[in-house]
């Protein structure tokens, strides 16, 4: 996924030609890595067509199957505290990818990227977790 | 010179029966060897992860050619009807996702999670992550029970054809899906794996899906899984969210808006 994202970015300062190159893997890409994380069930639920991206403070880490999930209090501008919940794969799924429980903690200040939920309850499936000291994990699926 | 003839005799028999034993030892000696060594068979064993393209079903191109209720089956688990569709769009007709039915074979090939293949004396083992489930593929030569009681891993044999394992399964439960996209079987359904190592990272499973109550011919399909010397197999429950959190997923509680 960074990668992708890098080759999107050296398109967007060179040729038009490697614009449409760049976007089109950056699209494919997107695909590959978020088919994925929704694999275990249908995608109806998630607003697709948009990225959200979530900043918060940990509160709580289940690591549950069939998706993990984090607890996360989220400050907006006017300093008013929004709680999210945040689903990702499964256990076996993380454990293959180096994640243990301990890997997400209470207190952690993290940013998700992902897809939420239809209807516009705070609840994400992410596809990409950014830790407070820019260590970014994926925890798709690598078979 | 009574005990000189008893002494002969005694040495006759014991020669006698020296030589009695020891025959009986080699026979049952060359016996066990044709036993014990079997001749040499592919090695299958490891875990192994599939890569299919389009993984959820055994045929991306084509569909089963269905009889008239398993089409109207497979209309509804696809969602193409409208009708069908649970009011908050959940995946309803998928009985494991949905309701927490264990997968079953031939299901549990098309799952993303990987599978250990283990070799022993008299059957096969495909330990799956997924639900812990196991399936015993009998390659001693009993013979398959002529009516089975269905179950969710079906009951399953094979032999070897060169360096094809051959499997066959039956006895299998209808309320499972075929495969991970929603093909819907009956209980007739007999399947038919022939699995080979086409090289050291890749097995090749060509399939073949005889169900004469639900199709109108047989299906056929292919999947590739790859090798992974490094993996073990974790665990993976089904539905442990929902048994936590009340009856009900928190998935399910934000699409319904019962979360914050």
């Amino acid at each position: 996924m960074v990668l992708l994202t890098g080759r999107v970015e050296i398109a967007e300062g060179t040729q038009m030609k490697n614009k449409f190159l760049g976007m089109f893997i950056g699209t494919v890409g997107l695909l590959i890595v978020c088919v994925p994380v929704l694999a275990h069930h249908g995608r109806s639920n998630y607003d697709v067509s948009s990225t959200a991206t979530v900043k918060g403070v940990v509160t709580e880490f289940e690591w549950i199957n069939p998706h993990a999930l984090i607890h996360l209090d989220a400050t907006d501008e006017t300093g008013k505290v929004e709680k999210w919940i945040a689903e990702t794969n499964s256990p076996n799924i993380l454990n293959r990818q180096g994640w243990t429980k301990n890997t997400v903690k209470p207190g952690d200040q993290i940013t998700l990227v992902g897809h939420r939920v239809k209807g516009g309850a705070s609840y994400i499936n992410f596809s990409k977790i950014i830790f407070a000291d820019g260590h970014e994990l994926n925890p798709a699926v690598k078979n | 010179m009574r005990n000189r003839w008893m002494n002969l005799i005694f040495a006759v028999l014991a020669v006698f029966g020296a030589l009695t034993t020891l025959l009986a030892q080699t026979a049952a000696q060359s016996g066990a060897k044709k036993i014990q060594t079997p001749a040499a068979v592919p090695n299958l064993n490891g875990v192994w992860a599939n890569i299919t393209e389009s993984a959820a079903t055994f045929n991306p191109k084509e569909d089963p050619a269905f009889q008239a209720w398993a089409e109207t089956k497979w209309k509804a688990n696809k969602n193409d009807d409208p009708a069908q569709r649970n009011t908050n769009g959940l995946v309803q007709m998928d009985p494991t996702v949905a309701s927490c039915f264990p997968s079953g074979m031939p299901r549990l090939m098309t799952e993303v999670f990987p599978f250990e293949i283990i070799q022993v004396r008299d059957r096969i083992l495909i330990l799956f992550e997924r639900d812990y489930a196991v399936s015993h593929i009998w390659t001693d030569g009993r013979k398959p029970p002529e009516d089975p009681d269905p179950t969710y891993m079906g009951y399953s044999f094979g032999k070897w054809d060169g360096d094809t394992l051959v499997v066959e399964t039956i006895g299998l439960k209808d309320s499972t899906w075929l495969d991970r996209a929603g093909h819907p079987h009956s209980d007739a359904l007999h399947v038919v794996a022939r699995m080979r190592r086409v090289n050291q990272d890749r097995l090749q499973i060509d399939w073949k899906f005889d169900d004469p109550k639900a199709f109108t011919k047989p299906w056929t399909g292919r999947s590739i899984y790859r090798y992974h010397p490094d993996w073990t197999l974790e665990e993976f429950i089904s539905c442990e969210d929902r048994l936590l959190h009340g009856g009900e997923s928190l998935e399910e509680k934000a699409v319904k808006g019962h979360v914050q």
